[in-house]
């Protein structure tokens, strides 16, 4: 029983922290832009097929296929991810920032179905799933009986530094400084002589790098990746956010290990819970936000007349 | 009121032959639409669709006309359109497919008007419309298959059980708002079409074959329909019953727009607080227009389920929900005529860009982000109300 335990907390560890980096990113860009960046899911998911198609060039370039080629190319998907929110932000989202929230919701949804063919159609034989292996492998230690491996090990440490960085970059550093104040206030920061445009750059890198990560260890942590995985993804990653309170890190955090917590619990304790996973998750979502409307962390916004 | 319209009064017998002529004109079009096959064909005919709205955008006194037209001679505007519609299906003749693709719209069309009230007139998001569409088309289906109760009666019955689930929809719809509201109906729909995935008495994934052919006076849907000596195939039969629910949806669009009720929904879109303080119930307005889209969502399903007669969960998915959200914002959100042209075209053209074969999708979603870009207030804006006023 006890190793059971262990082997379901080392799993729901691990998921929630990959669902927790999905949903900073949605957090981060809605608490700047005001907008539901639906397709981050998708964007996420492009990282692992990135990170594919390089290790494939480095192997035919160097003329000696090596694991070690797919560590390299890993940090290299990471910032092509990046920039592809950037280009997504100045191509499409940032003209519906201050369109109506559901407007921006239908063109980011639009904009998940073109990256996701794009996907299709870019990668050779895109429609099938691709074997994605473990970044790293073998085992770490034990606890009573149960072996950790790297892997869950790797996916702690990069959540933990990466939430730090965050962390130290929007409380330390001039830059982080300029994307609190937008996210405080638009056109306040304007006026105190802040470049919205590239807080806006900025924001987007970052939170498209962090779903990247979140896209190259779930696609690692499930073995396989497939150009549709971006709508759960996203689903999720939207959900653990919301359910957090959108515009909070913490509340982000929280969110992806209450999201993962669920179903690791549905798939453990629930008879068949493995199929009816979603059920659970999205009935939690409805729960949690009839008690707390804003969310768990979210600020209850007073409406003023 | 007067002075608006007063350079395109039309005379009587004007209004009646512009509203006439316009009308020939649409279904002309749409004809030529769905006739067409090739790719360059198809791309000339959209090119001439938006040279018309930019006629329509530049010279904005051409809607006036034709609105003012059809207010004058309304009885003609109404024969001539319900004779293209009943003539549609002799015009188009053996072609299955062309009617099969009307058949859809026309059921998209019917969805599309029920979220209307809710995203149109209310501004309320509402993700979950695919999931009562579902409900609609399986609780008849159920009940069909298994105790062989007749189309006539599952539709009553549908439309109740998935408007109690636009009750339990909305109530959650009281405390949540925007953003948040907009991932409990996504939440609701998953949920919905998680659990029809799943049991296995709604068929899991495979979904229900053998949905009986409903009938009418001894006539089985499933029989080539003949009128007066003229054989339609029995598309035809579908073809009509769901012209005859985009009727109903209309009239109670119509009906609810001009009521207190449509009114109300207005003013929460408008503005809540001030809603609020005029003495309208706000949560009870917000759950009534759940309840509602659920109610004629239920009836496009439960059609649908008896035509194509088989159904799986994989026609109730998100991705649906947003489908029917984009042809209400594409359309013009709280316009009726410009929702009912939305649903038309996101129905057609996915089905006409088949010549792109494989990328199909890819344009389209393309086409719908670059559509939201450049004309954000949809085809046909939501005109301003006129209280009481004449036209």
């Amino acid at each position: 029983m006890t190793e059971l335990l262990v082997q379901q907390l080392v799993n729901w560890i691990t998921l929630g922290c990959i669902y927790a980096l999905l949903a900073i990113g949605f957090s981060l860009i809605f608490g700047v832009l005001n907008v539901i960046h639906f397709s981050h899911g998708d964007v996420a998911t492009t990282a692992p097929f990135i990170s594919l198609a390089l290790a494939q060039a480095l192997a035919t370039a160097v003329g000696a296929s090596s694991p070690a080629w797919l560590v390299i190319s890993v940090p290299a998907a990471m910032f092509a991810v990046g920039l592809i929110g950037v280009l997504l932000d100045k191509l499409v989202i940032r003209r519906f920032r201050d369109a109506p929230a559901m407007m921006a919701l239908v063109a980011t949804v639009a904009l998940g179905i073109v990256i996701r063919e794009l996907i299709r159609h870019l990668y050779p034989q895109g429609s099938n799933p691709h074997a994605f292996p473990r970044l790293v492998s073998g085992m770490a230690f034990e606890v009573s009986g149960v072996a950790i491996s790297w892997f869950a090990l790797l996916v702690v440490v990069l959540t933990v530094a990466l939430v730090v960085m965050l962390f130290v970059f929007l409380r330390l550093t001039p830059l982080g400084l300029r994307i609190r104040a937008a996210s405080e206030d638009r056109i306040v920061a304007r006026m105190m002589g802040i470049r919205d445009a590239r807080v806006f750059r900025a924001t987007f890198f970052i939170a498209s790098a962090i779903g990247a990560t979140a896209g190259l260890l779930f696609a690692s942590y499930a073995g396989v990746t497939r150009f549709d995985f971006g709508v759960m993804a996203g689903l999720l990653g939207f959900s653990a956010a919301v359910i957090g309170g959108l515009g909070s890190m913490p509340g982000a955090i929280l969110g992806g290990l209450i999201i993962a917590g669920i179903e690791v619990l549905a798939q453990t304790f629930v008879p068949d819970g493995a199929s009816y996973r979603l059920v659970f998750v999205f009935l939690l979502v409805i729960a949690v936000l009839i008690f707390r409307p804003a969310g768990l962390l979210g600020r209850t916004v007073m409406e003023k007349v | 009121m007067q002075g608006s319209a007063s350079l395109a009064a039309p005379g009587k017998a004007a209004a009646a032959v512009f509203a006439i002529a316009s009308q020939l004109c649409g279904a002309a079009f749409l004809y030529l639409i769905l006739k067409v096959d090739g790719g360059w064909q198809v791309v000339g005919l959209l090119a001439l669709l938006g040279f018309g709205f930019y006629l329509l955008e530049r010279l904005p006194w051409i809607g006036d006309y034709a609105l003012a037209s059809f207010a004058r001679a309304p009885l003609v505007a109404m024969a001539t359109a319900a004779v293209i519609v009943v003539a549609f299906p002799f015009v188009v003749g053996s072609n299955t497919y062309m009617l099969h693709l009307l058949i859809v719209a026309q059921l998209y069309a019917v969805l599309a008007l029920a979220l209307n009230f809710q995203l149109g007139s209310a501004n309320i998001p509402n993700f979950a419309t695919g999931a009562s569409y579902g409900i609609g088309a399986y609780v008849s289906a159920l009940l069909a298959i298994n105790f062989g109760i007749s189309f006539w009666l599952t539709l009553p019955v549908a439309a109740l059980a998935a408007t109690l689930f636009g009750f339990i929809i909305g109530i959650p719809s009281m405390r949540t708002r925007d953003t948040y509201l907009a991932l409990v109906t996504i939440a609701f729909g998953v949920v919905v079409q998680q659990l029809l995935n799943n049991f296995s008495w709604t068929g899991g994934p495979n979904g229900l074959v053998g949905i009986p052919a409903p009938s009418l006076f001894g006539h089985s849907f499933a029989d080539p329909l003949v009128i007066f000596g003229w054989k339609l195939p029995s598309q035809a039969n579908f073809y009509y019953l769901a012209a005859a629910l985009v009727v109903v949806a209309i009239v109670t669009a119509h009906r609810l727009h001009g009521s207190r009720i449509g009114l109300a929904w207005n003013a929460l879109r408008a503005d809540e607080i001030a809603a609020k303080a005029q003495g309208i119930n706000v949560a009870w307005f917000k759950v009534l227009a759940f309840a509602v889209d659920a109610f004629l969502a239920a009836f496009a399903g439960t059609i649908y389920a008896f035509y194509v007669s088989y159904i799986s969960p994989d026609n109730f998915t998100f991705l649906v929900s947003v489908t029917i959200m984009t042809m209400v914002i594409v359309g013009g959100m709280d316009n009726i005529f410009g929702v009912i042209v939305g649903a038309f075209m996101l129905t057609i053209l996915p089905e006409k860009l088949r010549a792109f074969a494989d990328y199909r999708l890819l344009f389209f979603g393309v086409v719908i982000i670059g559509f939201l870009m450049i004309r954000p207030q949809g085809l046909f804006p939501q005109r301003m109300r006129r209280y009481g006023g004449d036209l």
